[in-house]
């Protein structure tokens, strides 16, 4: 399945924030615990410093029973027989609010009066749970905020610095090299997108000349052609007139003509391509296809009589389109050639007009056409044949210009071409 | 007759005079544009063929000149362009036909031979070749003086049969005149036998001679020895 782009990036960013989010979490609490301990240590410290610079000097052993009646957290107790400073954590009842309160205390010796006591200064620490709730509250919290901030910057991303990517795409993605319509990106301020919509234009400006000059080659050959092919026929035309053929060489010519007939026909199909190609035929008018058909349904009808073909039109409605009647009529002439061209002797041909589309149906061969190619120059199912291989693809290419879908099926031993419009 | 082909390509237009001298032509040639206007103003001619595509000039320039020369010759456009662009162009420039090459020289001869008819037209206009007089105009046919019923395609068929006369005519050459515009269409010329078989037995029946003769493999030939 494919994503966008926006949604893979911005899935990485978030799962890699999470993850060093959840990782650091712990280590925060860590850390703030270290440090919270040292500053309280440093603290216990300072006051036992301060207790022994000021007050100790002018302590006396009565008034210790004072000292500890009005100081919470540093008393002097009878001695504990340790030598050196001791920090340790402890706990305390705290009887006004009914539960244990965690604390660090510090021990030391002391001498007051010569008489040996343990001096014992603790402070409230805050209990490890209420830490860590606060800590998570936090991370959660950052984590929200990252989760909104990230999908409030990919939508912003995503239609400010994207926009040009997204136009270049829009832009590549209506582009035909058969109409003459020219691709220009504009500038983006941003030198991948520039770089990008530079060697795209560069691309399809180099196609579109290799497209045009092999374009108008077609045209520029079957142009020149033309003067030969006439020297040609006349040539042929000026020979069977010879008193003295014989019926062996008059067959000759005989087969000779057609030749010319049919690379004329191949050449005249060729032009008409390329004519196509360069719009030659793009103005319009209201063309009636029923009267199209009934204009030429009498020539191909006696065309049709070599195969003993019979013709049925189902003209079920009157369809005027819009198109160049040139090219209308083609359209509609290469349908019937073709009907009758690959049709068997005896078979039959049904024209339909209705739902807005016109279809031409054929006896023929009994199975169906390979349907990829059907449409492609050259392409014929028998090569051996007499067409020229390019009435497809003339039907094809007039369709395509007016936005006209054709379609092939073969059903009930019936070939079928339909152009629905 | 005379006529003035204008064509710069050597060989087809060797092939155009050879095949118009045999019919009561005179057929003169200009390879170029200046060439065919100096003949133009010095003589006379009863049809111009003119190729657009000249080494020195357009054949539209041809036009023009007659045009300025008040000159009112019938001319045949022979041309390998075949837009409708410069068919309207040349008809508005006053060309009385356009014929797209390559063509039969068959059916370039009709062709002089309608627009000859037409320029000349006196009050009638019939084309008669022994007990046969086919009237343009009202489109009829007679035999012996008895008119006969033909259709158009019949008297189409056989007016380019008798303007040819021995002259060999393929198959393709009369389909593609029979055809007309439709002649690219055409897929095979077997239709042509149905035509011809249909004329000469009309003829036949009308007690017209057996003119139309069979060429083994190639077409037919209207024949008057």
């Amino acid at each position: 399945m494919t994503k966008k782009l926006l949604y893979k990036t911005s899935k990485a960013y978030l799962i890699f924030s999470v993850c060093v989010l959840i990782i650091s979490a712990p280590l925060f609490y860590c850390l703030t615990e270290h440090l919270y301990l040292e500053e309280t240590d440093e603290t216990l410290m300072l006051h036992k410093n301060e207790f022994f610079k000021y007050s100790l000097p002018t302590l006396t052993i009565a008034d210790i029973p004072n000292w500890n009646k009005y100081n919470r957290n540093v008393k002097i107790e009878p001695s504990k027989n340790i030598t050196n400073d001791t920090l340790f954590h402890t706990s305390y009842y705290d009887a006004l609010d009914a539960e244990n309160e965690p604390y660090r205390e510090l021990n030391t010796p002391v001498s007051v009066q010569g008489k040996s006591y343990t001096y014992t200064s603790r402070i409230n620490l805050v209990e490890t749970e209420d830490l860590m709730k606060s800590i998570a509250f936090l991370f959660i919290t950052i984590i929200f905020i990252l989760l909104i901030g990230l999908f409030v910057i990919t939508q912003k991303l995503s239609v400010t610095l994207w926009k040009p990517f997204y136009e270049t795409l829009q832009k590549i993605e209506g582009f035909e090299i058969d109409k003459n319509k020219q691709i220009h990106f504009s500038e983006t301020g941003i030198e991948e997108f520039n770089r990008l919509n530079k060697s795209i234009e560069k691309l399809i400006d180099r196609n579109v000349i290799i497209y045009k000059s092999q374009r108008e080659f077609i045209e520029n050959a079957a142009h020149e052609l033309q003067t030969p092919l006439a020297v040609f026929q006349a040539k042929i035309d000026t020979l069977i007139q010879c008193s003295d053929v014989t019926q062996q060489q008059s067959e000759i010519f005989g087969s000779l003509n057609d030749s010319v007939f049919r690379l004329n026909r191949l050449n005249k199909n060729l032009l008409l391509l390329s004519k196509i190609d360069n719009e030659s035929y793009s103005n319009k008018q209201t063309v009636s296809l029923n009267e199209l058909i009934e204009q030429h349904i009498g020539f191909f009808t006696e065309q049709a009589k070599a195969k003993n073909l019979s013709i049925e039109t189902k003209l079920l409605e009157t369809l005027v389109i819009k198109s160049n009647p040139v090219l209308a009529e083609v359209l509609i002439n290469n349908l019937f050639l073709n009907a009758i061209r690959h049709n068997v002797t005896n078979g039959k041909i049904v024209v339909t007009l209705s739902n807005h589309s016109l279809t031409f149906s054929n006896t023929g061969q009994p199975t169906a056409l390979i349907h990829d190619k059907l449409f492609n120059r050259f392409s014929k199912a028998n090569p051996s044949e007499q067409g020229t291989g390019l009435g497809l693809s003339i039907v094809k290419k007039i369709a395509d210009i007016n936005n006209w879908t054709v379609s092939y099926n073969y059903s009930k031993n019936l070939h079928s071409f339909s152009v629905a419009f | 007759m005379k006529i003035l082909m204008v064509e710069d390509e050597v060989e087809l237009a060797n092939s155009i005079q050879n095949y118009l001298t045999g019919n009561d032509f005179v057929c003169e040639w200009a390879a170029n544009a200046k060439a065919a206007i100096d003949k133009i103003l010095n003589y006379e001619y009863d049809c111009i063929l003119l190729d657009l595509m000249l080494p020195d000039s357009n054949g539209f320039e041809i036009l023009k000149e007659l045009k300025r020369q008040g000159k009112t010759e019938g001319v045949i456009i022979i041309s390998a362009k075949e837009t409708l662009e410069t068919r309207i162009e040349g008809f508005n420039l006053g060309a009385d036909d356009y014929l797209t090459k390559p063509f039969h020289l068959s059916e370039l001869l009709v062709r002089i031979q309608a627009l000859v008819r037409r320029k000349n037209f006196k009050g009638n206009n019939i084309v008669t070749f022994n007990e046969i007089e086919i009237n343009i105009l009202s489109k009829t046919v007679s035999i012996n003086s008895v008119v006969k019923d033909f259709t158009k395609k019949e008297i189409d068929l056989l007016l380019y049969l008798v303007g040819n006369k021995n002259k060999v005519l393929s198959k393709s050459a009369i389909a593609e005149h029979l055809s007309g515009d439709m002649a690219d269409m055409l897929d095979n010329h077997d239709f042509v036998y149905a035509h011809i078989k249909n004329l000469k037995k009309k003829l036949n029946e009308a007690g017209s001679g057996d003119y139309i003769k069979t060429v083994y493999g190639l077409g037919y030939k209207w024949q008057h020895d």
